[in-house]
């Protein structure tokens, strides 16, 4: 499936570039956007040496153990060992020990989690809705008014952010491993989730709860920035669509009308006014298509449309090849364009 | 020459003796030889009185009595047995079910099984078997033994398989239809059948809602207006569709879809294919520029499922994953593809009808039919019907 879909749509170098040396090194790519080893976030270091701490601690009470099953197996002591010396040996190592130092990790854990969880101090709100299969993301404008975007999530760096996790359909689970561990999305709840990203740069984000056909395709970027950057980004964001207005784009935007886009979709400044499926008032803006699975071009949005159901199996939305290659284009070039 | 018949004989006889006397005498062997020669002596020789041709196919002199009820016999026992899983509708009784099955009787039925006021043509008369005249022995079947009847038809007899076998509905409708043949008076069958009595044709020609028979689509109109109606405002109240001002482009699309077959309907489908481009180009033409008749409830009226329906067309239902249906059914003030039909005005019924069938994938359409598919998937069976209480109760001029 992912080798027709790729030809398909022709994916692009970043995008198998990306996926490559993940494969390559199963999963051992310590610098890549979506690595908890790779710590962007408070969160993601505190988890991250946590691990490292853990890692080290396994490592050296494995070479014990296998040390001591080496004596055991090639050592011939001139001596018989003392039964109430190996008794000791069974009850510390094995009982006391373990309970010890696993006591000691489960309250070191229990401990980070209300600095982790605490929602004081929180600069910023974003709702984040896991939909089948994409995201739905609500932010509050800087003029107060509600902006609803979509698989795309953009961060102040140094700022704390709480997001609010929920599900209309089925449970997802939202995990951005380079900034915080994976909280889950659950219909009918409303989860909370802290992120205080440390560093400028873009994450890879991805649904971690299998959630039907295309739960593989269901991923989002997060871009951390400059706090004066998310500002003008989140005004921009805000604002109505602007479409180029070349006679291509007025083209689009004419045939997304016409045929009913805004059913499903809303372009705000048009009478595109759908709820169902993502905001796509500044879509050309993205870093993606479809959830994170495409390059976002004019050329593979033209091919998002037109075979919607063979790149995103089962996705909600219908493909629209059946409309004239030039409307296809028109469209294609009208929301690219809507920057 | 006595001699060589009298050898002959003995050469054909002596195997048969001795055959019975091998049995007797007990070798069990020789004697299931035996059988297996007379066998294929049997088959062969049947295969060679077919392969002649001295098989009588004729359909002059009927049948043998015994084959004529081995036949019969295998036939009804096979509806009955095949016929156990079916399940009838609510009601059989129901005037739209009736009225729906009565056009295609006429169209599909009447020729060979008769119909109040017309017997039997002598030209059926003639077929092997011959077809029943159905008032006198619809009595003879259950519903479910006549549904299957209708959808699958009966091999080695003229009765046909239904065209589009997923469109249980129409074959109720059929069934529903014939169990009220028995009753029907001439002029109570050309009512449902027929539509209009003659002087209602004279009328309509004289308005020029019908064609003379010199018209290109004039012979063409006078089958349609028999379920459509004259003015095309779809004889109720059934699930018979309104065409009078209906999109053209939408018309002309669905008609070639039926023609080739992408719109499944045992009814309409046959009627389509019959048609040249032509006739279908000017059809559309002729419905789309009918005025649709003004709607017997009113959105204004605004009871309580109208209401429902004018929030979940207009909004969709976006918890569910419903899109609205006014970005392309209207009303609304942007255009609209002009493949995507008015539901301004239309029969409550038909739109209910419509909705179960996309939402089951059974109706098909034009190239755009799969967008209904995704839109209705999550409607319940409450809100289709308030949607359709909502569109039916929509005015033309509110949607344009």
């Amino acid at each position: 499936m992912t080798l027709y879909t790729s030809r398909q749509i022709g994916l692009n170098g970043r995008h198998g570039g990306m996926i490559a040396p993940v494969i390559a090194v199963g999963g051992c790519d310590l610098h890549g956007p979506q690595s908890a080893l790779s710590p962007a976030g408070v969160g993601a270091e505190q988890i991250s040496s946590l691990f490292w701490w853990m890692a080290g601690g396994a490592v050296l009470i494995w070479a014990v153990v296998i040390g001591i099953a080496l004596y055991a197996t090639l050592a011939r002591p001139r001596k018989k060992h003392d039964v109430q010396g190996a008794r000791w040996l069974i009850i510390g190592g094995g009982i006391v020990f373990p309970t010890v130092v696993l006591t000691i990790l489960l309250s070191y854990g229990l401990m980070l989690i209300p600095k982790l969880r605490s929602t004081g101090n929180v600069d910023l709100h974003v709702a984040v809705s896991g939909e089948m299969w994409w995201w739905r993301v609500r932010y509050t404008s800087p003029a107060g008014e509600p902006v609803e975007l979509a698989n795309e999530i953009r961060l102040p760096v140094g700022k704390r952010v709480s997001l609010s996790l929920t599900s209309p359909d089925v449970i997802h689970s939202f995990w951005v491993p380079s900034l915080s561990g994976k909280v889950d999305m659950i219909p009918g709840r409303e989860n909370t989730l802290i992120l205080e990203p440390t560093k400028p740069g873009t994450y890879r984000g991805v649904c971690a709860e299998y959630c039907g056909a295309s739960h593989a395709f269901m991923a989002f970027r997060v871009v951390v920035m400059e706090p004066q950057d998310f500002e003008a980004w989140l005004t921009h964001q805000a604002q109505p669509a602007v479409s180029s207005g070349s006679p291509s784009a007025r083209q689009g935007e004419q045939a997304f009308l016409v045929n009913g886009c805004g059913a499903c979709h809303t372009i705000r400044g048009t009478a595109a006014d759908g709820r169902v499926g993502p905001d796509l008032t500044h879509v050309g803006s993205r870093l993606s298509l479809g959830a994170g699975m495409l390059p976002n071009d004019a050329q593979t949005f033209a091919r998002w449309i037109g075979h919607t159901q063979q790149i995103k199996p089962e996705v909600r939305m219908p493909s629209f090849g059946m409309l004239p290659e030039e409307q296809l284009t028109a469209l294609a070039t009208y929301l690219s364009g809507l920057k | 020459m006595f001699r060589l018949a009298r050898h002959l004989l003995h050469l054909i006889v002596s195997p048969v003796l001795n055959g019975g006397r091998y049995l007797i005498a007990g070798s069990w062997k020789r004697g299931l030889a035996l059988l297996v020669t007379l066998a294929l002596a049997a088959v062969v020789g049947g295969l060679m009185f077919a392969w002649l041709g001295l098989a009588s196919v004729s359909a002059r002199s009927g049948h043998w009595p015994v084959t004529e009820w081995f036949l019969h016999m295998a036939m009804r026992n096979a509806v009955e047995t095949r016929s156990v899983s079916v399940k009838p509708p609510l009601t059989l009784d129901d005037p739209k079910l009736i009225l729906k099955g009565a056009g295609h009787y006429e169209t599909g039925c009447s020729s060979c099984h008769a119909s109040p006021g017309k017997g039997q043509s002598l030209i059926v008369q003639q077929m092997t078997p011959m077809p029943p005249v159905l008032a006198t022995r619809i009595k003879e079947w259950t519903p479910e033994e006549l549904f299957w009847i209708v959808k699958n038809g009966v091999k080695f007899s003229a009765m046909p398989a239904w065209l589009a076998p997923e469109r249980e509905d129409e074959i109720w409708a059929i069934v529903a239809f014939i169990r009220k043949l028995p009753e029907l008076s001439s002029e109570q069958y050309e009512h449902l059948a027929l539509g209009t009595s003659a002087s209602g044709w004279r009328q309509n020609q004289e308005a020029g809602l019908l064609k003379g028979l010199d018209d290109p689509l004039g012979p063409t109109l006078a089958n349609c207006v028999r379920c459509h109606g004259a003015k095309g405002e779809g004889r109720g109240p059934s699930t018979i569709p309104i065409l009078a001002g209906q999109r053209e482009r939408y018309l002309l699309e669905s008609l070639e879809a039926y023609a080739n077959g992408e719109r499944k309907s045992g009814i309409m489908q046959p009627i389509a294919a019959a048609l040249d481009d032509q006739t279908r180009r000017e059809l559309a033409r002729h419905y789309a520029s009918l005025a649709r008749p003004e709607p017997a409830a009113r959105v204004s009226e605004q009871t309580e499922a109208i209401q429902r329906g004018e929030t979940i067309a207009q909004y969709g239902v976006p918890r569910q994953g419903v899109p609205s249906c006014a970005h392309c059914h209207g009303p609304r003030q942007t255009p609209r593809n002009p493949i995507y039909p008015d539901l301004s005005g239309q029969h409550a019924d038909y739109l209910t009808l419509q909705l179960e069938l996309f939402k089951s994938q059974k109706r098909g359409g034009t190239a755009y039919v799969h967008l209904m598919h995704s839109a209705v998937r999550r409607l319940t069976p409450e809100q289709m019907s308030d949607l359709a209480a909502y569109y039916a109760a929509q005015t033309v001029e509110a949607s344009q």
